[in-house]
């Protein structure tokens, strides 16, 4: 009995070293991708960073019309935002090549499953990036138009369409990833009617203070509507 | 001489009319009386000269304007098929620039001397315009005759505010009208017009003329003109007739930065004619509207200034943004620096172009409120001497131009 259950120990403790000294490796593997795609990871942001300064790219990015990404950059440097971006995608890059450096099924799965889902990351931020500079400048657009049209509503309408945009953004970037995405149409759906009924509400009752105001100012103007407006621009 | 309005389809056609020595561009529609007068003041001008009219509205083969030619008298013939049709009837100024440059390549290709162009309303009182604009290209060797209007106290608002004493300030000529839209142009110039458009600059034949001239040193001559007929003010379309005009001004700005950087002191130009009495009268603005736009794009538009202007010009406007109506006054030197602030920002592309000289819309309209109470209420000073004291505001205002566009990011006051 007692031999018994000194050779299960035995074969169990041999089990679980022969299991240890496979996974060891793996373990040195990953370590090493890690610390090999760190110092690469610094070299090439190194690179990146250097190469936009001296292109200037921090400045010609507001030429270009996407002055905005500055604002989501760390230090407002888009510089630093691209060449850490870059660096954290070497370091992304060595560990999932240390996964798979330790040969077991799921290991080999979970890197496959990352790597195809890679493409879908980078249109879900393509998705989310475009959004962002297209509410914006929808957004000053409108706000800049409904001013010039003294709308005294128009910061209201301005951001209605600004976060219309940016929650559309989100929603094709959340379908993009995959994510929960029955919840996300519905949720979308919901939310944005929601936002339009708001608006339409707001707009609605608004306007019938605007038109009464309106008729008002014209009952007022009525009897100098004769006399012609002296001004000229052109 | 009363000249027939309907001319003939006689003399050479399209294919003969090889060569003019001048050209001269209606670009605007006109009476067909209005047409022939001007005719008849063209035959005066010394000298056989060939005179090519372009418009749309005459026949389509090439005619003399009447039947009647006299020796060492001009002679006036239309050539409709060199002018394009116009798109739009309410031309913007890059289309109207298209037009201007028609007009130019039709010069070329006739050889001519020099041309004009007529883009005001031809009315019967101003038919001597063109004979006007043709005389000093021919007698004085100018390269580009410009106009002055008489104008009453609230027209040419946009040209008042900032094209003329801008011009005046950047390259030290008092010019009074640069944007004409008339012009007389010289042979050496629209030369150099085509060329440069020909190399693919990207100069506005409307905004550009004046500023090559200025630049180039070549010979500017004013003319004393009467009253035009201005567009009555479109108050929906505001924003872009601003973002319109001011746009390519701004655009020469930065290219000709190496040149207004050097000039000092403004010289007057070289007038010819005597300016035309006018009455001033004018109906009352209502300047409560202008004031609460200004208000409105004060509440609003922080944010999108705040890119633009430095700290001290926010503050002001906010300080004016609290005054009543009838207190309401834009110091020169406080808009001045607008606008310079906006031509920086247009150079840095700090925002969308567009946006911006959109969103300055409610500051223009603040001073055009304070213009109307400067001329209107208590202690109202002539117009003449309101916009001498802004020319001068922009000239002592270039040092912070030149400072602000040297140093974008060093010099903020």
């Amino acid at each position: 009995m007692w031999e018994q259950i000194k050779q299960a120990l035995v074969d169990s403790t041999t089990h679980f070293l022969t299991r240890f000294a496979h996974f060891l490796p793996g373990l040195a593997a990953l370590i090493l991708a890690l610390l090999v795609s760190a110092v690469v990871a610094w070299i090439l942001a190194a690179v990146v960073r250097r190469v936009l300064a001296s292109l200037h790219f921090d400045e010609r990015l507001g030429g270009w019309g996407v002055a905005s990404l500055a604002e989501w950059s760390p230090m407002k440097s888009p510089t630093r935002l691209i060449s850490r971006s870059v660096g954290a995608l070497v370091m992304v890059s060595g560990f999932l090549v240390g996964i798979a450096a330790f040969d077991l099924d799921w290991t080999y799965l979970f890197v496959q499953k990352m790597f195809a889902y890679i493409p879908d990351v980078l249109a879900a931020l393509l998705v989310l990036f475009v959004g962002n500079v297209l509410a914006r400048f929808l957004g000053r657009s409108v706000l800049i138009g409904a001013v010039n049209l003294n709308l005294e509503y128009a910061r209201f309408l301005s951001l209605g369409v600004k976060w219309i945009v940016i929650v559309l953004a989100f929603a094709m970037a959340l379908d993009h990833l995959r994510i929960a995405q029955g919840i996300v149409e519905l949720g979308f759906g919901i939310l944005f009617g929601g936002i339009a009924l708001t608006l339409a509400l707001a707009v609605g009752l608004n306007a019938k203070d605007l038109i009464a105001k309106s008729a008002e100012r014209d009952v007022k103007k009525a009897p100098s509507e004769a006399v012609e407006d002296p001004l000229r621009h052109l | 001489m009363e000249a027939d309005p309907t001319p003939e389809p006689m003399g050479p056609t399209g294919e003969q009319v090889d060569s003019a020595d001048l050209v001269v561009g209606l670009l605007s529609e006109s009476d067909p009386n209005a047409i022939a007068k001007m005719c008849d003041e063209l035959r005066t001008l010394p000298g056989p000269l060939r005179i090519a009219v372009l418009h749309n509205d005459q026949p389509q083969s090439s005619s003399p304007a009447t039947s009647e030619t006299t020796q060492g008298r001009a002679f006036v013939f239309f050539v409709p098929s060199l002018l394009p049709k116009p798109e739009v009837p309410s031309a913007g100024v890059q289309s109207m620039s298209q037009t201007y440059q028609s007009v130019f390549a039709a010069a070329e290709k006739l050889q001519a001397r020099g041309c004009c162009i007529i883009a005001s309303k031809l009315e019967a009182a101003t038919p001597p315009w063109a004979w006007r604009m043709a005389q000093p290209l021919f007698e004085s060797q100018a390269d580009l005759v410009l106009p002055h209007y008489a104008r009453r106290k609230f027209e040419g608002l946009l040209n008042a505010s900032i094209l003329a004493p801008m011009m005046r300030a950047l390259y030290a000529k008092r010019v009074n009208n640069p944007m004409g839209p008339d012009f007389g142009v010289s042979r050496r110039l629209f030369q150099q017009m085509l060329a440069a458009k020909a190399t693919g600059n990207r100069l506005n034949s409307l905004a550009s003329l004046t500023p090559t001239a200025l630049c180039q040193n070549l010979q500017i001559i004013e003319v004393n003109f009467g009253t035009r007929i201005y567009p009555p003010a479109d108050w929906s379309n505001m924003s872009s007739v601003l973002a319109d005009v001011l746009s390519p001004v701004f655009v020469d700005m930065e290219q000709n930065a190496a040149f207004w950087q050097r000039t000092r002191v403004s010289a007057p130009l070289p007038v010819v004619g005597e300016p035309f009495p006018l009455d001033q009268d004018s109906p009352a603005v209502d300047t409560r509207a202008l004031v609460e736009s200004f208000q409105l794009g004060n509440r609003e538009l922080q944010e999108i200034w705040s890119l633009v202007l430095p700290p001290s010009s926010l503050f002001e406007l906010r300080k004016l943004s609290r005054l009543p109506v009838e207190q309401f006054r834009l110091p020169d030197e406080l808009w001045v620096r607008i606008v310079y602030d906006f031509a920086l920002a247009h150079r840095l592309r700090t925002i969308s172009r567009d946006h911006l000289l959109r969103s300055m819309t409610p500051l223009y309209l603040g001073w055009v409120a304070s213009y109307a109470h400067d001329l209107t209420l208590g202690g109202a000073v002539s117009p003449a001497r309101r916009l001498e004291s802004l020319s001068l505001a922009y000239e002592a205002g270039k040092s912070y131009l030149v400072s602000r566009w040297r140093w974008p990011d060093r010099f903020n006051p």
